[in-house]
Order: C-alpha cells, then structure tokens, then sequence
C-alpha cells in the first residue's frame, strides 16, 4: 500500500477520554503499516503521559499553553461600553491569526501531497479553516457523541459551519448520520470505534466469577448511582453477587455516600482508576452502564469483545449498535431501576441465557475489531482522495 | 393453575394478552408484579400459542396468588377475543389492558387508578411511550397537559389517539353499553376506542407516562399490526374504520366524522402510502379500487383542503382513480423520475396535472413549487468575475423550454446584489463592484411570466466546489454556512479595515432607514405660489401624452405641425423619465411633478394633453386647455359605466370643466364624448392629428421604422395588439402561451410585431423570443407600427379604429368575448359590425393568417366601417386643429 500522510487534531493529545483512546489504537495501527503519522494538538496537559506512541511526532499548537476562549461580538459590546470584552475579542482574534499561520506552516511539511486530515473533536476547526480550500488536504471530521448530545452542546454551531464543508463528516452510528444527512449534509458517514481488547472467554468461567462490573468516569451522566440502587433492590436474590465500580471522578463522593446508605460495602466496591481494563473484564461476569447519554461507549464495545454479556441503558442510537437485545445483552429504558434490577436477575440466574450471550456477544463484535475498522479507514481514504484531480 | 383462594375482589383488573410473546412476556408479567400499588389482580389471556409463552406464564405466575391464565384452545388470530375473555373473567371495578410484549412504568397503575376515583371519569387515559423514539404518543396534541372531566364532543382532537392500551375504564361503564372488542376484526382497537370515546359521559387525561409500546425495528418477526404489504391487511384496517363510521352515524354523530376522517389520512392513510412503492402489482390492482369506494362513502373532498401538500394530492388522487398520476405522484415525492411531465402551472399556481381532474379541481393538486435540483459546474472564480455552468433539473416538469434562469448573488446585510448573464447556462457574474461581507446565491425562476425566488440551498446542488482566490486587498470564497445557505464571500485583509468597512455598514443602514420627504416642503410650497403669480406667456406651449410616457399620439402630431408652422412658439414637452425622452433638439423637457414643470405650467397660455392634467396646477383665466383624447370610445367609460362611484364622476368633473377644446375623430365619437365625460365645452370634430400619418403615408417613415426593426424588404408584417384585462389578474399567462403557440406556428417568413400593454411587456422582456417575433411595445410611436403592418390582430382595442383608415385587414381574436361584454361593456356591437372575422380561438386566427384569402369576404364590411369612423381623417387634421385653437 502506498504510504500515507495522516494527520490527527486533537483538542488536548494526553488527555484520557476515550476519543484520545481510538486515536492512539489508529495511530498505532497506521504507524505499523508504515504510514507517515503526524498528531497536531491544540493544547496539552500539563505533565501527563499519553497513551501515543512516543515514537509519533507531537506538534502543540499553543505551546504557552494559551486557551483560546469563546468568541465574542465586537459591535453589541461596544455598544454597551463593555470595552474590556472588546479587547480581549480583539486579542483573541489576533491569536487565532498567529495561530492559523503556525498550522498553515505546519502542513507546508507536506508539499502538494495528499494529506489526510482526521479531526477528532470539532473545536480544532476553527484552526483549519483555510485548509478546506487546499486540494491536497483532505480534511475528515468526526463527532464522538450522538446527535442529540451534539444538538444541546455549543459544538452544533460549530459542526454546522465547519463540517458540512469537510471530505467527509463521521458519526459512530447510523441513526445519527441520517439525522445530520436530513439537516442538508451530504458527506455524513458511519465509523465505529475499535477495540482495544479482544478476547474469547470461556463463558462458565466467566459467570462464575459472580461480578457484575462498570468501567468509566464517575460523573453524574454515566448513572453509576442507578447501578447501585438496581443492585440493591436484588441484592437479597442473588446473594453471591458483588458489583465493581471502576474509574474516578467527581461523582466518587457521591456513590459512597450511596454505599454507606444502603450498607453494601461487602458487596459493592468503589474500585478507583484501572490500568488494565483487560483484566477487569477476566475477572468480571456481566458490564453494566447506567448513562443518561453516550455516542458509542468504548466499555460497551471491549466488553462484548471480551464475550461479556452487558446489561445498559437505551440511552443513545449507539447502544443498540453494540448491543443485540435479547442476543448478546439486555436494555433497559434511562433512569428505571427496577427495570435494570429485574434484568440482572435474569441474566445472573440463568446460565443458558448468559452462556448464550457470552457466544453471541463475541461473535457480533467482530466488528469492532481493530483491523476490520483499520480496512475500513482505508476505503475510506481511498473514497476521498479519489476525487483529488 | 389458577389460585381458588376467596379474597375480596381486587379494585383494579390488568388483562394481559399473549400470543407468540416467549421473549417479552415475562418483562411484562414483572412490570405488573412490581407495580407500586399492590392491590391488582391480573388476567392472562394466552391466545394459543405456539412458543414457549404458554409455559413461561405458568412458571411466573405459579408463586403469585394474585395472577390468573385462560389459555384458549384455539387461535383467536387478534387481539379481540383475548381482551374479552380477560374482561369475561373478571369482576373489579376497574379495567386495564396490556399486550404481551409491551410493559407498564412502575406506578401505572397507581397514578391511573388515583386518577379514574379522583375524576369518577368512564375512562382516564395516560402518555405512551415508544421504545424506538422513547417519544410520547402524541402529546403535542393530546398528552401536553391534564385534562379532567371532558367529553369527547367538546375535544374531538382526542380521537387521533385510538389505543385502547393506555386507558383505565369503569367496568359499569364498558357494561352499562356492552362495549366489548368486536371478535373477527383486525384493528379492533380503532372501533373499540372510537366508540368507547363517543359513548363515555367524561373522559380526562393524565400527563403522566404509563405505558412502554415496543418497537422493534429489524423485527425478523413482525407483529400482527406490521404486516401491511397483505392486501388483507388493508381491508381490515378500512372494514374497521367502516364500522366505526356507522357506528358514528348511528349513534348521532356524524358531525365529528371529519374529525375521525382526518386521523385516517393523517394515521393509516399515510402508513399504507410509504409502502406503495414496494408493493406489487397485484396489491396495486386491489388496493386502488378500495381506497376509491372507501374515500367516496363518508368523506367529503373538501376534507382533503386543509391537509399537507402530499397528503392532500395523494388523497385526491386516490379519490379520482387517476392511478397513474398517483404513482408518478409516489415517484415524485421520492424523487424518482415520472412518467409523465406532470408538474404545470394554470397562470394563479402550479399544480400536479392529472387528466382526470376538472380544471375548477384543480386546487386539490396545487403544489408550493416545483422541485428542482441544480447542478454547478467548472466553478471558475477570480478577484473580479465567478463563472460556472448551471444546469437546472426541474422534476417532471411540462413545458420547461419556457422556463427561464436568472441568478442572483445577493449580500441582504448592505442590500446589495449581483446578477449573473445568462449564456445557454453558463452564469458568469461581474464582481469588481463586489463589497465585502456575504453574498448569497438566488434563483429566480421564470415559467411564462410568473416567477418564484428561491434561496439556493447546499442540498438543491448536487455537488459543491470550495474554491479561494486570494487577491491583494481581498480573499474571495466560496462556502456553505451553518443555515445551509450557498455563499461568496469577501474578505478583506486587513482586520483594521474590516472594522471600518462594518461601521461604514452600520452607518449606511441608518442612513436608509431615515424618511425621505421633500415633496411637500414649506419651500416648495412657497415657490408654487410665487409661480402662480407670475403673468402668462402667450406662445409657451405645454405638450404632454400619456402621462408623460410617451413622445407620441395626438399632442406629438400637433407639435410637430405647429414646428412646421414657423411660428415662434416655445414649446415645453412633460415627461416620466427626461433623460429618456426621444426627442432632440432646443425643446424644453421637464421632468412631470417637479417644481420645474409646475412653473412652466402655470405660465403656459397652451395645455395640449391626450389624458387629464387638470390637477396638476390651477388653471388660469387666459390659459387654454386642448384636450385630444386618445381614441375612439369603444370601451364604456365615464359616466356611461355601469359601476361609476360618485368618487369618480367627481373626480372626472374636475378634469372636464378645465378643457376649452375637445377633439373628436367622427361624429359617433362625438355624441359619446359629450354625454360620457358631460362636456359642454367646444368640440373640434376634425378626425385625428395622429392619423394624418397614415394618410400621407410617408416613405421616410415606413423606411426608419422597417430599419429599426431590421425587416427586411418583401417580409409580409403582422401586429398584434391585445388588450390588457384588467379584471383577471393572470390573464397575462394566456396571452403569453398564445404569443408562444404564435411563434412556433407562424413561419419566419413572416415578421410579427407584438404590441402590449406596458404591464404585459415587462414581462416578456426577459424571453427569449425567436427572431419573427419583436417586442414592439415600447416602441415610441405606435401610428408608425400601423404604417409598416399589412395586417392587425386585436380584440377590443380602439387601435382598430385607426388601423380602418389605412383599409388593410383586421382580425379580432376574442377568445373571452362574453366575459369582456360582461365586466366592460361597449359602445360598439362587435359582433354585428365587425370589419373582419372574429375567431373564438387561436387556431381560427392562424388559419387566416396562412390563407389570408379568406380575409376578402370581409372587404366590404371594412369599407363601410372605415366611412364611418375613419370618413373625416384625410390628413389635414393637425392642420385643422390649429387654425382653430392657435389664433
């Protein structure tokens, strides 16, 4: 194959979210395929590995570590005297000029080659605005959340402007690229996110490990508290049961406080930040994810490939990409805990169910396996650099 | 087996319905079991299934005393005879229904069993939830807000909700009227549920969720309502909204059919629609004729009015029969091509033509605006000029050589706009004048005069180039913004100047935005007084002719007459546009209105107009006021007119009383003159100053006109003169299709000189006629287009009557002579005393025109005619004017 140019712009590249985490499993990939990979971030932050590659070069835009804020009207705040907005607008404006012409530099490197530019969160187009009128550089944009997340957030606007010009606009499901195709955009398309990990478990092994699990920030959205109050309510059902929450954040107060309510600390465990995700899904039985919304959560998709049987919520088109009611896992509607509590007793009690799903889930997620999405990054550059003239 | 155990009777009985149900079945018995409320009794009803159901019941309810199964012994094949069996075998006050495969939220049945006592209403209904949306069923509509205690008449939009699932019911109530499910009928729920609604005293509503629909898309099993590419299937949905419509007949009330009728467009109509398409042919065969008979039974067409756009014309489509149109209908609503060229416009709005349909009908087929899909192409862009070529798809559009383009970019913040030449579609747009900021692109489309302007939108362009031109000041680009709206926009370099440039901008709109008025200023007051003081001068003659329009008609022929005479007269020429003006030369012209023209009119001893000035300035003693007139009556007018106001006929006074000299072209104009406009002044019945003309006849003249109009010697000429009717606005559509028929049949042998009505000519100006056809109608001096024409086409224009003097052949295309005799009545019987054949159509005109023999019959007939309109005009009227009026 013939050597690519592959630029990823990222807001902040050692951040630990899970959109740096795709990122470095395709520039992994691409690197071993022997392509000239290039990471351009907008920021960093401070004294914080990366999950790249060292061997990636990593070019940071702002250096100083300036944050570029919002932007703000000149006029109207003219008007209202507030001469302090205005010049602060007005120094903004004169950075984004610098700036621009440092990103204009940097893809000088490249010459009239072909580049390939993947945008992974929305914010960093501002910066390469003049790139979509260079014939060589293709510019791919991507948006990790659902439609709906995008539609509440101040990212809508910006996808507007910006993505609607770009070679081609990703979402990580169907649904929510036929919801952007019905706003007029006619260069939406589909890409899931690859796995990490990937392993065919024995499914009895599994299930005795009686541990339902959840991997991810504790922040309010992802519902870790339903988790706990589902797992109460069964708690007396399925007595050798234990849960694992796993992950930090701001939330961590509140689920113990929770904990200590419902007195479950013998069964219920707060168990901070994992290193080894993998080894958290050997010693699991069933993921759970109790979130109010997601795009297309990465747990969800390293579980199932790791032959767990999940139990979520119906929270996003994405779930259901993933998960295959009644096949390789179990929804329930956002917020019910009942609902959630009665599903985990079904699949806790019921070795043929579970063992039925542990196949099934295995066997689906061979889509989300790395080098299937790796072939598929590469038709899709083929589609878009065939039109360059 | 089912729990004997004696306890009192529940309050509230849950049946549930089963069949086939083995993957959700339980769900649905756990969300009962686990209800907040506890005291509920439930009902399985097993319709014979085939799967694990049966068995998965019994294993759940074996440890719950208050759970009961009825397996039926043989496949109902609906949901009907399940519902009444739980019904059957139950005895609490209260009812409520659950399929299989669906479930209740946790409270359901607390919140809808608060909510029956609370109101004592025979049925309370609660929001339903879909699983694919996780919408709410309706609620916009019904669900929004709480509503207690109402009847169905009082809020007949409740019937769009036709579920029987969501709702609790007395018993006493389903009792007191027999209401059971009717056994044998698919969609049982519509009959059920409309009935239900019309026999209930009250009914409330609570906004509360309470009932979870499973939807499964990608269902590999689909469930008895999915099936719809069965025939049987629709006959079933029709038979029971049929039930239902008797029913409501029935029982009195048959005034809210149109409610229940709107829900079946709205609803199930629209279901079996989508799938149109995909079905085959032999459902097509079926379904047609049972939508038609269904459609003409309890519905009225009119109901179809108020619908939206497509479901109006699918369902007046449906309800002629016109098959056909209606599947090109479905290919065009999908954007696949048609069969036909359907979409056409009647001259008010374009519609989906289908044969079948009457014109007055039409309006059932009326559509918005045609779709299109527009190409760009080799987008070429520079510092000053963008060129592409455009190519523009009208879908299934008749007649779309008639059409024409005309782009537009257009900056709306400093309204300012640039039109693109239009070269066979190759746009190309100047932009050296191009102001910095956004301009976006337009489309003006322009079938027979009757135009729409479109905003172009990123998904009408099938491809879109970005492309950035840098310049020395300025970078020019092209790009889409975040309302999908297609653009150019210039940048300036320097952001120090487009600062400035967005004050400018502010400033400027400010400027627009103030009021001009200096018309009737204090100072110009004052001036027109001084004026009027001033004395009058004896050889100052003011001339005017159509409201200043036009250097032409009597007052021109009089001009230039008394120019011959070498008097010394100062002759002052009022006009709409001065510059414009033809004529050359050391005249005075004054802009009409202005402060120039009011000094020169209260100064002028002579007034020569064809029209009316009398209002313009006061009328001095001394001043002389030659009114010419403009043609010989046909049309009523003045006084004469059926509809004349008293606003009018005042009006009218006040202009009549300041004429001295009236001119009138033969004594049957005389008569008419004196009593219509009720003159008592002094008339000069002299023949008219204009048609001198046509008596001389000079060579000179017919020379500069056949050159202007680059006809060659030997070209037989044709005009054709319509006349405007004022009293149907889009009557300028049929005069254009005519002049388009015209041009294809009319061989270019011969030369056709168009003569309109100056608000018919605007809108030719822009089509492209072919070379025999020339827009004459500005042409300044229409007695000259007499000169060089051999033959005259009009209807009820008095052109005819000048045409007469020059004896050459009239024909009268009176397509509407009826309708003309009714909204303007004539002086004239055109029927009896016309100087040449009337035609009723077209096609009768363009017969005489290719055998002009025909036209000799009607040589005698001109003779007479000619004697007694055109029996005084021998070429000195001008001349015979002036001795009496100049002394």
């Amino acid at each position: 194959m013939q050597k690519k140019n592959i630029v990823f712009v990222l807001n902040e590249f050692n951040g630990h979210g899970g959109a740096q985490r795709v990122a470095s499993i395709l520039v992994d990939d691409f690197v071993a395929d022997g392509h000239n990979v290039k990471i351009l971030s907008i920021n960093e932050q401070l004294n914080q590995p990366s999950y790249f590659n060292d061997q990636v070069e990593v070019t940071v835009l702002h250096e100083d570590n300036y944050r570029a804020p919002m932007e703000k009207a000149l006029f109207p705040n003219l008007k209202s005297l507030k001469f302090n907005v205005v010049s602060k607008e007005l120094k903004r404006r004169a950075q984004l000029k610098k700036s621009r012409a440092k990103v204009e530099k940097f893809f000088d490197q490249f010459g009239e080659e072909m580049v390939y530019v993947i945008v992974i969160q929305v914010w960093g187009m501002q910066w390469l605005e003049n790139l979509l009128y260079k014939k060589n550089i293709k510019i791919i944009g991507q948006s990790h959340e659902s439609f709906e997340a995008a539609f509440n957030s101040h990212r809508f606007k910006r996808i507007q402007k910006y993505y609607i010009q770009t070679a081609k606009f990703l979402l990580l499901t169907e649904k929510d690229a036929d919801r952007f195709k019905q706003l007029g955009f006619n260069n939406v398309g589909v890409m899931h996110n690859p796995t990490t990990y990937r392993k065919q478990q024995d499914a009895r092994q599994l299930w005795e490990n009686k541990t339902f699990v959840s991997i991810g920030r504790l922040i309010e959205d992802k519902g870790n508290d339903l988790l706990i109050e589902a797992f109460n309510k069964v708690k007396d059902q399925l007595p050798d049961w234990k849960l694992d929450i796993y992950g930090d954040g701001e939330d961590y107060k509140h689920l113990k406080l929770l904990i200590d309510i419902y007195d479950l600390h013998d069964r219920v465990f707060l168990k901070g930040r994992t290193e080894n995700a993998l080894e958290v899904y050997e010693q699991a039985s069933i993921l759970l994810l109790g979130s109010k919304a997601e795009g297309l959560p990465m747990t969800l998709i390293e579980a199932q490939s790791c032959s767990l049987p999940c139990i979520s919520t119906d929270c996003a088109p994405g779930i259901k990409e993933i998960i295959s009611e009644y096949e390789t896992g179990l929804l329930a509607t956002v917020g019910d805990a009942d609902q959630f509590s009665r599903h985990m007793v079904r699949l806790a009690k019921d070795f043929t169910k579970f063992e039925a799903y542990s196949t099934n889930a295995y066997m689906e997620s061979q889509k989300f396996e790395r080098n299937y999405i790796k072939q598929q990054w590469y038709s899709l550059f083929d589609e878009v650099g065939a039109h360059h003239e | 087996m089912s729990n004997i155990e004696q306890k009192k009777t529940p309050e509230l009985t849950v049946v549930v319905i089963a069949y086939n149900n083995e993957l959700y079945v339980e769900e649905a018995l756990e969300s009962l079991y686990y209800q907040t409320f506890k005291d509920i009794e439930v009902v399985v009803v097993n319709d014979n299934s085939t799967d694990r159901t049966g068995e998965l019941i019994e294993a759940y309810i074996a440890d719950k005393p208050n759970f009961r199964v009825v397996h039926l012994e043989t496949n109902s094949g609906g949901c009907s005879v399940p519902r009444n069996t739980g019904i059957f075998n139950s005895e609490s006050q209260y009812v409520m229904f659950l399929d299989g495969d669906d479930w209740y939220t946790a409270n359901a049945c607390e919140v809808m069993l608060n909510a029956a006592k609370r109101t004592g209403s025979d049925i309370v209904a609660g929001q339903v939830i879909r699983t694919n949306t996780y919408e709410t069923w309706y609620k916009r509509q019904i669900y929004s807000v709480e509503r207690t205690n109402f009847n169905i008449r009082e809020f007949p939009e409740m019937i769009f909700d036709s579920l029987s699932v969501n709702k609790i019911y007395k018993r006493e109530f389903l009792e007191r009227n027999n209401l059971r499910f009717q056994e044998g009928l698919h969609y049982e729920d519509v009959l059920f549920t409309g009935q239900a609604y019309f026999l209930a005293n009250t009914i409330s509503i609570i906004p509360v969720p309470i009932y979870y629909w499973r939807v499964v898309e990608n269902a590999k099993v689909k469930s008895i309502t999915n099936q719809r590419q069965d025939i049987k299937n629709f006959i079933n949905r029709i038979n029971s909204h049929r039930f239902l419509d008797n029913f409501m007949i029935e029982s009195g009330n048959s005034i809210y059919l149109s409610y229940k009728n709107n829900k079946f467009f709205r609803h199930d109509l629209r279901l079996y629609v989508n799938d149109y398409l995909d079905v085959d042919d032999e459902y097509k065969a079926q379904f047609h004729p049972l939508i038609q008979d269904y459609l003409h039974e309890n519905i009225n067409k009119y109901e179809f009015i108020k619908l939206a756009e497509d479901l109006r014309i699918i369902c007046y489509l449906l309800y002629i029969g016109d098959r056909e149109a209606f599947q090109d209908y479905m290919y065009y609503l999908h954007d696949l091509p048609t069969k036909k060229a359907r979409i056409t416009h009647n001259g008010e709005f374009y519609y989906f033509k289908s044969d079948m349909v009457p014109a007055v009908d039409q309006r059932f087929l009326k559509v918005a605006s045609p779709k299109f899909e527009i190409g760009i192409e080799d987008l070429y862009l520079t510092e000053d000029k963008l060129v592409f070529n455009s190519m523009v798809d009208l879908k299934s559009f008749a007649d779309y050589e008639v059409v024409l383009y005309k782009w537009e970019l257009r900056n709306k913040a400093i309204q300012h706009s640039i039109f693109g030449k239009n070269h066979n579609g190759r746009i190309e747009f100047d932009l050296s004048d191009m102001l910095p900021g956004n301009y976006y692109f337009y489309l003006t489309i322009n079938f027979l005069g009757s135009e729409k302007r479109v905003l172009v939108k990123f998904d009408m362009v099938n491809q879109m180039e970005y492309i950035k031109v840098e310049g020395h000041k300025n970078d020019i680009s092209t790009f889409v913004n975040e309302k999908n709206m297609i653009g150019l926009n210039n940048q300036l370099h320097s952001e120090v100047g487009d600062l400035v440039w967005k004050m400018r901008k502010r400033v400027r709109k400010f400027r627009n935005n103030r009021v001009k008025n200096t018309k009737n200023s204090f100072s110009t007051r004052l001036l027109k007084s001084f004026f009027y003081k001033l004395s009058v001068k004896n050889n100052w003659v003011l001339f005017e002719s159509q409201m200043g329009k036009q250097f032409s008609d009597n007052p021109k022929y009089i001009f230039e007459e008394l120019q011959n005479s070498n008097q010394n007269y100062k002759m002052i020429w009022s006009c709409e546009n001065v510059n414009e003006f033809p004529l050359d030369g050391n005249i005075t012209k004054v802009k009409r209105g202005s402060l120039k023209h009011y000094y020169y009119m209260t100064r002028s001893k002579y007034w020569v107009d064809n029209q009316g000035i009398g209002h313009l300035a006061p009328k001095k003693k001394g001043q002389v006021y030659l009114q010419t007139w403009h043609g010989t009556p046909l049309k009523k007018m003045g006084a004469d007119k059926d509809n004349a106001t008293p606003e009018e006929m005042k009006k009218l006074k006040s202009q009549t009383k300041k004429w001295d000299y009236f001119i009138s072209p033969n004594p049957y104009s005389t008569k008419i003159f004196k009593r219509a406009f009720k003159y008592t002044g002094k008339v000069l019945e002299t023949g008219y100053p204009r048609n001198d003309l046509l008596v001389q006849q000079p060579e000179a003249i017919k020379k500069k006109a056949r050159s202007y109009f680059n006809i060659p010697d030997g070209k037989k000429v044709i005009l054709y003169a319509p006349t405007f009717r004022d009293w149907n606005q889009n009557s300028y559509f049929d005069t254009l299709r005519d002049i388009n028929r015209m041009s294809k049949e009319i061989g270019d042998d011969t030369i056709v000189l168009l003569r309109l009505h100056y608000l018919l000519a605007s809108k030719i100006d822009d089509i492209q006629l072919p070379g025999h056809m020339i827009n004459a109608s500005s042409y300044s001096d229409v007695q000259e287009l007499y000169l060089i024409s051999d033959m005259l086409i009009t209807d009820y224009s008095s052109v005819m009557f000048d045409y007469a003097v020059l004896k050459r052949p009239i024909i009268f295309y009176c397509y509407d002579l009826e309708e003309y005799l009714y909204y303007r009545g004539t002086y004239f019987d055109l029927k009896e005393d016309s100087p040449g054949p009337i035609c009723s159509n077209l096609e009768e005109v363009l017969d005489f025109i290719r055998r002009p023999e025909q036209l000799e019959a009607y040589k005698e007939k001109l003779e007479q005619f000619s004697k007694k309109y055109c029996g005084l005009e021998d070429g000195q009227a001008s001349k015979r004017v002036i001795k009496q009026v100049f002394k």
